[in-house]
């Protein structure tokens, strides 16, 4: 939470000098001969933890990979701590988190990890990552996606099929990844309901309970079928719990960074914080509107004109025009996640000022690192909470007048 | 919708450059195509305290140093002149991109100056480059930027190439002294080689690893710069080198990096660590880019001593001093033949 980076003395140094010259200067060795592959060994492949897309995962490693999904059990500390030992200090704080998550799956026995490539420091996550992670001893394989991204869909299947499971059935795989989209999907439309209305439940805890039976569901989902009954089920079930939203609620848009803006581990459960006080929480921040059905950028930017007139970085565009929605649509406040050393998003900021003041809609800014305090978040969510009452009740008193 | 029917910017006279960021790259460039424009050109002066405290209230907090500094400098030219040229260099390319700021800084600007740029009645002017390599796009932007201030598109050419040649220049100039340098420490250490006396101490020499807004920000970097005169050693700057050389010989440090200028700054090391005695890397903080790759280059490349400097904004003189001065001594430890091993 500090807006003050920690740890700054004025001049950090560190000396390093390894005087036998042990290896390449190479990130990663010569990619040496596989060993003969088992054809009767089942492979196991992880991905790391990220909010609510393990159903997605597990989807994607069994039905388009044909390979067997290792789950990773909850986040512990240790897992956090692990990461955070291994990673630079001031690197953003998803990579540590992602570090630990393949630490506890190297433990928990996978033989392929998944990485992401994409914009910015992510499409660098996978190799520098592999790189520690082999220096600290590891014996893996890694699909990093980053590695055919300059041929596109082509360069991703051509990886894949190299790296993972030379005997996929093509045709087979990409209708399961058809699938597969179609499952993020669904779960994204799925968490758009949960978060617009769990906060108005009139027994605690059946929102909650729903959606651990969709997500224990999803987990079983086999085929496209599945996903479409499962969700229809879940959806009638949220629908059908009892709830008093009132005309008006305290409605909050969250924006921010791909990662801490929807993962639950990074930014310290705030939509379970959000929707406990009673309030309707909306997110266009995900996977469905990044990657499936990523928008064209440059029409989304317009929605944003005033604002935007360059494509900023990775999100920021989504950032600042959902901000500009949620304004325009007149919410009562906007919530800004990102994690330290964010710089697409640290320069989203004097936008989102902007829109602040244009609009007077209140933004709380947050930004987490590895030391961001549980209590902390509490005492600033409560009085952003309270400000934004207090502004309603002004609001409908004038307007009662 | 408007239509305009004449260029946008045909009545600016004089466009101010801020000397900070990619300024240092690619500054020869713009320089001579809004001279070549018949414009006048307000470079904002060298980086002081001042400017620095300036961006520093006008930013974010945790924005780099190096961003701040530039806000700093857009403030200072705010009343100077009719324009601010500031460029959007964006990262189309997996594998020539650029850290984010750079993509992002034209709407930052425009943000953050909002009121005072209406106040002062001064417009951002700029342009897009998304594709380092694509030199069509590049000729596309600088032309249309040309045509909105009122040239011919005959004209436009014209100033495109005459930006383009001085920039051509520029490098070959930068990459000569780094040749020169090197040769002139070269001869040095045959002359002192020669000297039967034993008098003579060893020259060192050591390459400085920093984006060229570090390391040419005589604010940012020039206390390092003077702690390593001051004690006889040759400085070999890693901007300097032959970029696409640089780019290419970076392959065979990592596969998947996404920054063009830390990819020219490895190939350098990977190109001269045989031929100096230690490698200082500078980076301010916090720098996105080289939080990712300095931690690399300190844990592979091996043989050679490396030191990692991190300026801050309120970094004194003399932390730097002692830490550049034990390095040196170092260095000069390990040229008298340094731990006798096992």
């Amino acid at each position: 939470m500090a807006s003050h980076l920690p740890g700054v003395d004025p001049a950090r140094s560190a000396i390093a000098f390894e005087q036998d010259v042990q290896h390449e200067p190479r990130l990663l060795p010569k990619k040496q001969k596989k060993p003969k592959r088992d054809r009767h060994k089942r492979l196991k492949v992880t991905f790391f933890r990220y909010a609510y897309y393990e159903p997605a995962f597990r989807y994607f490693v069994e039905q388009v990979l044909d390979t067997d999904f290792l789950p990773l059990p909850e986040a512990t500390k240790h897992s956090e701590e692990v990461g955070v030992q291994n990673s630079s200090d001031y690197v953003c704080t998803p990579f540590k988190h992602i570090l630990g998550d393949f630490i506890d799956a190297l433990e928990a026995g996978a033989d392929i990890l998944i990485q992401f490539g994409g914009p910015c420091r992510l499409g660098y996550y996978g190799e520098l990552q592999e790189s520690i992670l082999r220096d600290l001893g590891y014996d893996f394989t890694l699909l990093n996606f980053s590695q055919g991204i300059e041929q596109g869909y082509f360069g991703f299947a051509k990886e894949t099929l190299k790296v993972v499971n030379p005997d996929i059935n093509i045709p087979y795989g990409i209708r399961q990844l058809l699938s597969t989209a179609n499952m993020v999907n669904r779960l994204d439309t799925a968490r758009d309901y949960y978060l617009a209305n769990a906060g108005f439940e009139d027994v605690p805890g059946s929102f909650a309970k729903a959606w651990a039976n969709f997500m224990d569901a999803m987990n079983t989902a086999q085929t496209d079928h599945d996903i479409n009954q499962i969700f229809r089920d879940s959806m009638a079930e949220m629908r059908a719990i009892p709830n008093h939203k009132p005309a008006y609620p305290i409605r909050i848009g969250i924006v921010g960074e791909m990662f801490t803006a929807i993962d639950g581990r990074s930014n310290l459960n705030l939509d379970e914080k959000l929707v406990a006080m009673g309030i309707e929480v909306h997110r266009m921040l995900n996977l469905t509107n990044v990657i499936i059905r990523s928008r064209n950028e440059a029409n989304l930017r317009l929605s944003a004109a005033p604002y935007l007139t360059y494509n900023m970085g990775p999100t920021s565009t989504l950032t600042i025009a959902a901000a500009n929605q949620y304004a325009n649509e007149g919410f009562d406040g906007l919530i800004h996640a990102k994690s330290a050393g964010c710089t697409p998003e640290i320069d989203c900021e004097p936008l989102l000022q902007k829109i602040s003041a244009d609009y007077e809609i209140p933004v709380l800014y947050l930004t987490y690192d590895s030391q961001t305090s549980d209590t902390g978040l509490d005492t600033r969510l409560e009085a952003f909470y309270d400000m934004l009452v207090m502004k309603q009740a002004k609001k409908q008193k004038l307007s009662r007048r | 919708m408007v239509f305009h029917t004449q260029a946008e910017f045909a009545d600016v006279r004089c466009v101010g450059i801020p000397r900070a960021l990619l300024y240092y790259r690619y500054g020869p460039m713009w320089k001579a195509f809004f001279e070549a424009l018949g414009r006048e050109v307000i470079i904002s002066p060298e980086t002081d305290k001042a400017l620095v405290d300036r961006g520093t209230a006008l930013s974010v907090d945790e924005c780099c140093l190096a961003s701040k500094t530039y806000m700093g400098h857009v403030d200072w030219l705010l009343d100077r002149c009719d324009a601010i040229f500031v460029p959007c260099y964006a990262s189309g390319d997996a594998r020539q991109g650029f850290c984010t700021k750079f993509q992002s800084l034209p709407d930052l600007v425009r943000s953050t100056f909002r009121e005072a740029l209406q106040e002062n009645h001064t417009v951002v002017l700029s342009c897009e480059f998304a594709h380092l390599g694509d030199a069509k796009e590049r000729q596309k932007a600088l032309s249309g930027l040309a045509l909105s201030l009122g040239a011919s598109p005959k004209e436009a050419d014209r100033v495109y190439k005459i930006a383009i040649r001085a920039q051509q220049e520029a490098e070959k100039e930068a990459t000569a002294h780094l040749e020169q340098t090197l040769k002139l420490h070269n001869n040095l250490v045959k002359l002192v080689a020669k000297d039967k006396s034993g008098q003579s101490e060893q020259p060192l020499s050591i390459l400085l690893v920093a984006h060229p807004y570090i390391t040419h920000d005589r604010y940012i970097c020039g206390d390092v710069i003077d702690a390593l005169l001051s004690m006889g050693v040759t400085i070999l700057y890693a901007d300097e080198i032959n970029h696409k050389q640089a780019y290419k010989q970076s392959f065979d440090f990592s596969s998947t990096l996404p920054w063009v200028i830390n990819r020219e700054l490895i190939g350098a090391i990977l190109q001269l660590k045989e031929k100096v005695n230690g490698i200082v890397l500078v980076s301010a903080f916090p720098c996105g880019p080289d939080s990712m790759t300095d931690d690399a280059i300190m844990r592979v490349i091996q043989g050679i001593p490396i030191l990692n400097l991190m300026i801050d904004a309120q970094s004194g003189t003399a932390g730097i001093q002692t830490r550049v001065e034990s390095f040196v001594d170092i260095l000069k430890f390990q040229q008298k033949g340094g731990y006798v091993h096992g």
